[in-house]
């Protein structure tokens, strides 16, 4: 894992930076969010692509871009949680202000 | 915790360009990543010992095959790929290399070139006979067709540069080594080789044999060929050794009394058992023949040339195979010379003072037994003798003054006596002859120098 971090860790970065961004957008975003019932057909998929990364059970490229598709998917979440975080807490404190 | 949650069905329009990122991520790291796992897996099996390896990488799954020289060694080259950082899987196509059963290798030269062929333990024991091939065998092409195989005996490379280093001593032929076992054949470049060789497989590693050494050597020749235009004995080929070789220089030099030897004789090993003793007889028989060649050829003598007359042709014919050493043979091809014109008796007496001038008829000492040295000398005398059918000769043996002078006088009598004996053998009729010994009354130098008293000891023919 060390040795593909340093291979391409400038999509990883990308991919981590996009998160924060999203983040940052979705919480003054007014738009559809998924529903639930989707998302968690969508975290379905997503644990049983991890076991499948995990298990090795995809041959040669294929499961190479797997685990870059995860890794850099992971990395997206990341980005997302802290840039709503991040997001939430300038909102909740300008709130009172206003 | 819960605010999370709430936005976090917000963020998937972020997944549509991450799937592009990923997408043109996937499309341009995919190869270089491989070329990069590729080359440290390689790196990797740097110090392993593999023959016919072949690492391909598709994603991060590295497929690895070679032909391993032990189950351990096959074992640790396919853990050092498995730890190669990056390496998801490995695909282990590996095997042994096959074993060989019985092991042989073998070396095989011809004219232009050296084929090595059979197996060989080990890229590096492979690598290293083809040098030693070149390096002994300057200017010969080799080639280079051996396998590589498990199975060699211990010592196995110092055995195969050994016979390497033998191979250089062939013209042509082949040298098998099928486990321990060393079989040879072909034909030594020069004469010794043979001898050399057998040598050099003394020393092959422990456990080493020779199962068949059929090498043969070039034939072991001397030659001798008396020009009777130059007057010459000219000697060339082979001698065992110096000691020999004086030795027979010394013999053509007894009985070719008015040739001049020339002597282009070299000293060579090799020479089949008995040489000395079958060359001097030969050169002896030769020493009979107005012109001849002698060609010992191994264990084979071929004398040709004319005898002087018939009686002697016969006689070098039959002659001349008992005194060899057993297992020699002896092939004839003697001709008698056309009968010179003959001559009055003063040109006869004229040509036995020339004869005797050059040469004297021998006798082992204080006896009246001719030496054998003294044969081509004789068949001249009795050459000319034919010439001059009519004359009557008087056969006088004369002394120096040692010893008493009636022992003198009996011992020139009988000296006398045995050359006249010598010539009715050859054919001549008795009455022609009559020996007579003076002693030592007719000296023809003085007797107080060696060299005086032995041109006193001597056969005078006499025509009366």
């Amino acid at each position: 894992m060390v040795y593909l971090t340093t291979f391409y860790w400038g999509w990883l970065l990308a991919s981590l930076l996009l998160g924060l961004a999203m983040g940052w957008i979705s919480v003054v975003q007014r738009g559809q969010g998924v529903s639930k019932t989707l998302a968690q057909w969508l975290a379905v998929l997503a644990a049983a692509l991890v076991a499948a990364a995990f298990a090795r059970i995809v041959p040669g490229r294929f499961g190479y871009w797997l685990d870059l598709g995860l890794i850099m998917f992971a990395l997206y979440l990341c980005g997302c949680a802290v840039g709503t975080w991040l997001r939430e807490r300038v909102v909740s404190r300008s709130a009172p202000a206003g | 915790m819960h605010g999370l949650f709430r936005w976090s069905s917000k963020w998937w329009p972020g997944v549509i360009p991450l799937a592009i990122f990923w997408a043109i991520a996937a499309w341009t790291s995919t190869e270089p990543l491989e070329a990069d796992l590729a080359q440290r897996s390689t790196a990797a099996l740097k110090d392993t010992v593999l023959d016919k390896r072949r690492i391909s990488v598709a994603g991060r799954d590295v497929t690895f095959a070679a032909d391993a020289f032990s189950e351990d060694g096959r074992q640790s080259a396919v853990a050092s790929v498995e730890a190669v950082p990056g390496v998801r899987l490995v695909e282990d196509e590996t095997r042994l290399v096959p074993e060989a059963k019985p092991f042989v290798w073998s070396a095989e030269r011809d004219v232009v070139r050296v084929r090595l062929g059979g197996s060989s333990p080990l890229p590096a024991s492979k690598g290293k006979l083809v040098e030693a091939a070149r390096a002994s065998l300057g200017g010969v092409e080799v080639v280079d067709q051996m396998n590589l195989s498990r199975g060699a005996p211990p010592r196995f490379d110092n055995a195969a540069l050994l016979l390497l280093d033998q191979i250089g001593k062939l013209k042509d032929g082949k040298i098998t080594l099928s486990d321990t076992k060393v079989s040879l054949s072909g034909m030594a470049r020069e004469l010794g080789g043979r001898e050399a060789i057998a040598a050099a497989l003394k020393n092959l590693p422990e456990g080493y044999s020779v199962a068949a050494n059929d090498i043969k050597a070039p034939p072991y020749i001397f030659q001798a060929y008396k020009d009777p235009v130059a007057v010459t004995l000219t000697l060339t080929g082979y001698v065992p050794d110096n000691n020999v070789h004086a030795a027979l220089v010394q013999a053509a030099e007894r009985k070719f009394f008015s040739e001049k030897v020339v002597d282009n004789l070299k000293a060579s090993v090799g020479a089949p058992s008995g040489f000395a003793n079958a060359v001097v007889p030969a050169l002896g028989a030769l020493s009979r023949l107005s012109t001849g060649t002698l060609v010992v050829s191994d264990r084979e003598v071929k004398l040709s040339g004319d005898a002087l007359y018939e009686a002697a042709a016969n006689q070098i014919r039959a002659g001349l195979g008992k005194d060899f050493p057993p297992g020699w043979q002896y092939k004839p091809e003697i001709s008698v010379k056309p009968a010179a014109a003959p001559v009055d008796a003063t040109v006869c007496q004229q040509l036995f003072a020339e004869l005797l001038g050059r040469g004297r008829i021998r006798f082992e000492s204080g006896k009246a037994d001719i030496v054998a040295d003294s044969a081509g000398l004789l068949d001249r005398l009795i050459e000319t003798a034919l010439r001059c059918p009519t004359a009557n000769i008087e056969i006088a043996g004369h002394t120096d003054t040692d010893g008493e002078e009636a022992s003198n006088r009996t011992l020139s009598e009988k000296r006398a006596q045995a050359v006249t004996d010598y010539l009715i053998r050859a054919g001549l009729p008795a009455d022609r002859f009559t020996p007579v010994g003076y002693g030592s009354t007719q000296p023809v130098a003085g007797n107080d120098t060696e060299e005086g008293k032995a041109q006193n000891r001597r056969i005078d023919f006499v025509v009366r």
